[in-house]
């Protein structure tokens, strides 16, 4: 597996270590920076030209966050084979302790010694895991039948409905999806996916009556903001404003009124976004995204590029968890989408779904160094 | 080796790889064609409702122009006024605060009641500025600005309030002002500008006014005002100068509510006994009450009294009583104060100088002669009968002198005021012909009167008549009008036009409340010069001829004398068998049945300068209780 051909250099940790660092990804590296740089300044921006109270633990993570990012990256991607199963049962069972032990008035986080975790957001992580140990194990027989797509239906669905009675739409409906998204990708076929589509949407009365009423009002206000502008509808109508208000090159740096005079809500969290779409206009919310855009089709190649199925569909999971961030986060907050409580990975704050995107990409690295055979 | 299935599923991955990058390329597509939407093409929909966060405009009134009399005193201005502002947030216990404040100084009541309603109907929970009371003296101010530790949460702000330093002398003229409001628009900063709401206030609002100015206020979401600029800067309001002379106007409200009365002091016992049997008297200064003949303790006359420059028309006096003084208004008006002014049942918010009307008794016949010798009927000499009551039809008409007046002709007519004379007149001359004279003399029209609400009066004829009831002139309405009784209504105002125009004899003079700054330019009255120089001749003998009906009111001044007519106006109708028991004497008849005493006249008699009018409402009659009041403003005119 490594390159021991430099007659130079011993079977020594350090060469080791030398020689995957060679192999790792910059472009991924650079964009990971970029971002969780935009993220300390626009946190700096929010508390209104403050590091404290969230960009100075926003950097402090980070750099946290990267070594973890770099040890991961230098472990070999076998071992995430090994544990996926054991780490699907971990992530299952912190869910349903969250519902024991958890606390905040909803039940979301586990808190431990000062740190609050939230584990619906590891469980990303382990499903897109275990469902790539799961379809490269059964890739050995057969793909095409309809029977070997029972289980993962149900490995999809427990963690998912777990986590939407937290109660947590956004993240639910997020790791429904990455796990669909899955199953599509790995061959499940056309017609089911058409079956199914029909068969959700028939459904929809029947999700309806199940939904918490705070939900119903979110996907109510969402069809019409102006229903309730002090309400819930304030959150998306002021953040209209404040993204609309921005214009092409934006209010500059520091000067958004939206966000200076708190009519943003959460503009430090799910609703950065605005903060940076006033602060510097079109052209700073499209860089933002076309940054995003690149992470993710580097991420997307490495997964096109490996051979071994687990290998590609955990690379095709995060690439496409991050890009499921991305697009929930963007369309919530312009209004696109009905407002789910989904952050924007690196930027916003928030301690966990900075560590799962990176956990993700330190896996996506580590199999970009170990993985590849050519 | 790979078998058939692997690469099956190799393929169908890369299929499903290429498929997945071009959904997720769409959406990232729709998500910057948003943006794009959102930022660019409605860019300024959104600039603009960001810039309605961002700031809030509140409107800065200017100062209000002052209102001044002929010589510079002032009617109405501005003082500082000190208001008390919570700065209100939910978790403030409101009530303990107030408790707190009102044992250092006193809260009035209504202020109490009107800062708890404000604080009910808080629609959130946004903290913002609520007034507790505008009415902070200096002295309170001091007193809670030396404990501010115990109080973070008021703060104080300065406003101007409206002062009317002469008080209940002209709050008929000058009116008053009130907080802003319109059905239509509901605009809270709009309550706290003061506009004009009667008399001058209201006539000159708009120059009293001035310009608002504006202020940009930077607020947060939650209300908090972080930063303010003067974004538009106020003009302040430009004085009004009007006509009016306070020191006359002060000595003709206190001579018009006197009458014939005496004043007295309540200490007295006597009066203090009598005081408290009755219900509702009006005290002089706090202290004093006015008594009549019969030592009765009695309300003060009302009425009105008109002094007018005959040559330029400018009023320098118009008392309309009982008064009112505009300085409640601009306190936040106490429920017993506003209860004193509505309720009192001679009604002090009317301007009977303008806008009340009266039957104008034989202060009109000079305009019933004028009529007749206008068109020739009669000449000087034309003499007329009067034996006590002329028969019309089945009906007699009655002259005030029981016994008549004997053969008389105009300029005695005149003097004694005989009704007889004036029936046949007014039987010869007819009633169209009168009320053509009446107009030309000013009766029945509106002026250009610097003030909103005034009265038309009536000045009947046939058409009149017919147009209103359908019903045909009868000759004895033409009696009755000729004597000013009957359907024939003035106003004070109309009156002294009446007499200006008869003393100046060439222009027909209107009345204005503002001082007129260039020689202002009059229609010619077109009466024969002649007619009216014998008309002043007659209201000279009321005077000073030994029959006149005001005879015993000379200024009796070498060089200054008055010229004038009485007239006593029956209120009520007397049947004749009351006529026949005798009549009850006016004193002790109920004061609503009383007749009205009027006197109008003009002085000097030579080169006319200032004509009066004045109403004795229920006075009695003319001659004794009007005239003497004419006589009195006439000597302080002249200084006699």
């Amino acid at each position: 597996m490594n390159r021991n051909t430099n007659k130079f250099s011993s079977d020594t940790m350090i060469t080791i270590i030398f020689s995957k660092f060679l192999k790792i990804n910059w472009v991924i590296i650079f964009c990971l920076i970029f971002l969780g740089l935009v993220g300390v300044a626009s946190l700096y921006s929010a508390a209104g030209s403050d590091w404290n109270p969230w960009a100075k633990n926003h950097l402090i993570r980070l750099i946290f966050g990267f070594c973890l990012m770099f040890v991961i990256a230098f472990i070999p991607s076998k071992i995430f084979f090994k544990y996926s199963i054991l780490s699907f049962f971990i992530g299952v069972g912190a869910l349903i302790l969250v519902k024991f032990i958890g606390s905040g008035s909803v039940q979301r986080w586990i808190s431990y010694g000062g740190i609050n975790f939230q584990p619906s957001e590891i469980m990303k992580l382990s499903l897109i895991l275990i469902l790539a140990k799961y379809f490269d194990h059964i890739s050995k027989i057969q793909l095409d039948k309809l029977s070997p797509y029972i289980i993962p239906i149900f490995i999809i669905l427990i963690p998912g409905f777990l986590v939407i009675s937290q109660p947590d739409l956004g993240t639910g409906l997020t790791l429904i999806l990455l796990g669909l998204s899955i199953l599509f990708f790995v061959g499940i076929s056309m017609k089911l996916v058409i079956f199914s589509i029909l068969i959700s949407f028939a459904s929809v009365p029947f999700i309806w009556q199940q939904l918490y009423e705070y939900q119903k009002n979110r996907i109510l206000v969402f069809l019409n903001p102006e229903m309730d502008s002090l309400g819930s509808g304030y959150q998306i109508i002021q953040s209209k404003i404040a993204i609309g208000s921005g214009g092409l090159f934006g209010k500059g740096f520091l000067l958004g009124s939206q966000s200076r005079l708190n009519y943003l809500p959460e503009k430090h969290t799910d609703f950065i976004f605005t903060l940076i779409s006033e602060e510097l206009g079109f052209f700073g919310s499209i860089s933002i995204i076309l940054v995003f855009c690149l992470l993710i089709t580097s991420i997307m190649k490495i997964s096109f590029k490996v051979e071994c199925l687990f290998s590609k569909v955990v690379v095709f999971g995060i690439g496409f968890l991050i890009f499921l961030y991305l697009s929930l986060n963007i369309g919530m907050v312009c209004g696109l989408l009905p407002v789910v409580g989904a952050p924007l990975p690196l930027v916003s704050y928030g301690g966990t779904s900075l560590l799962t995107v990176l956990i993700g990409v330190g896996m996506v690295l580590s199999i970009n160094i170990h993985d590849k055979k050519v | 080796m790979k078998n058939k299935g692997q690469k099956k599923l190799e393929r169908t991955v890369s299929r499903r790889f290429i498929f997945l990058s071009l959904l997720k390329g769409s959406i990232i597509g729709t998500i910057g064609w948003r943006l794009f939407d959102l930022q660019l093409v409605e860019n300024r929909k959104y600039e603009k409702l960001s810039d309605d966060n961002q700031f809030n405009y509140r409107i800065i009134p200017p100062e209000r122009g002052r209102i001044l009399d002929r010589k510079m005193r002032l009617l109405a201005g501005n003082m500082d006024g000190f208001s008390l502002v919570l700065n209100w947030n939910k978790d403030l216990n409101v009530h303990q605060i107030i408790k707190k404040i009102s044992n250092i100084i006193i809260l009035n009541e209504k202020d109490i009641i009107n800062f708890f309603n404000k604080i009910r109907h808080q629609k959130n929970n946004y903290s913002k500025k609520i007034l507790i009371t505008k009415n902070l003296s200096q002295k309170d101010v001091s007193k809670l600005a030396v404990r501010s530790i115990e109080f973070p949460e008021i703060s104080f702000s300065m406003s101007k309030r409206r002062v009317y330093p002469q008080g209940i002398i002209a709050g008929h003229i000058t009116g008053y002002t009130g907080p802003y409001s319109d059905k239509n628009i509901q605009n809270s900063s709009l309550n706290e500008i003061e506009v004009g709401k009667r008399g001058i206030e209201k006539y000159f609002d708009v120059q009293l006014r001035g310009e608002f100015g504006r202020k940009r206020n930077e607020v947060t979401s939650k209300g908090h005002v972080i930063d303010s600029q003067i974004y538009e800067n106020t003009k302040p309001g430009l004085d009004v100068q009007v006509s009016l002379d306070m020191k006359l106007q002060a000595f003709a409200v206190e001579r018009l509510e006197r009458g014939n009365y005496e004043l007295v002091s309540i200490r007295n016992r006597k009066i203090k006994k009598q005081i408290s049997k009755l219900k509702k008297i009006t005290f002089v200064n706090n202290n004093y009450v006015f008594i009549n003949k019969k030592k009765k303790v009695v309300n003060p006359q009302s009425g009105s009294l008109i002094v007018m420059d005959v040559n330029n028309g400018e009023i320098l006096c118009s008392v309309s009583s009982p008064g009112f003084d505009p300085n409640i208004f601009s306190r936040d008006l106490e429920v017993n104060e506003w209860d004193n002014v509505k309720n009192n049942l001679r009604s002090p918010l009317l301007n009977r100088s303008m806008a009340g009307v009266y039957p104008p008794g034989s202060t009109i016949k000079m305009a019933v002669a004028l009529a007749a010798l206008e068109s020739g009927i009669i000449d000087y000499k034309t003499k007329f009968f009067c034996n006590g009551s002329k028969e019309l039809g089945t009906s007699t008409f009655h002259c005030w002198a029981k016994d008549g007046h004997g053969n008389l002709n105009l300029m005695q007519a005149i003097e004694q005021s005989c009704d007889v004379f004036f029936y046949e007149l007014g039987l010869k001359v007819g009633i169209d012909k009168i009320a053509v004279m009446m107009k030309k003399l000013g009766l029945g029209q509106y002026y250009n009167v610097q003030i909103h609400d005034k009265a038309k009066g009536v000045v009947p004829n046939i058409e009149w008549k017919l147009k209103r009831d359908g019903l045909n002139w009868s000759l004895g309405e033409t009696l009755n009008a000729s004597i000013g009784q009957g359907y024939l209504l003035t106003t004070p105002l109309q009156l002294v036009t009446m007499v200006s125009r008869i003393a100046n004899s060439k222009f027909a003079v209107s009345p204005s409340l503002v001082m007129s700054s260039e020689n202002k330019k009059f229609n010619e009255l077109n009466i024969n010069v002649e007619h009216l120089n014998f008309i002043k001749k007659a209201m000279e003998k009321v005077v000073v001829g030994t029959n006149g009906t005001a005879r015993h009111y000379k200024i009796g001044s070498k060089n200054i004398e008055m010229a004038g007519k009485t007239g006593t106006v029956q209120v009520v109708r007397i049947s004749e068998a009351e006529r026949e028991q005798g009549l009850i004497k006016n004193e002790d008849r109920p004061w609503k049945r009383r007749d009205h005493a009027l006197f109008v006249g003009y002085a000097p008699v030579l080169n006319p300068r200032y004509a009066v009018s004045v109403v004795v409402e229920h006075g009695g009659s003319g001659s004794s209780v009007a005239a003497p009041i004419a006589r009195d403003v006439f000597k302080h005119l002249f200084k006699l």
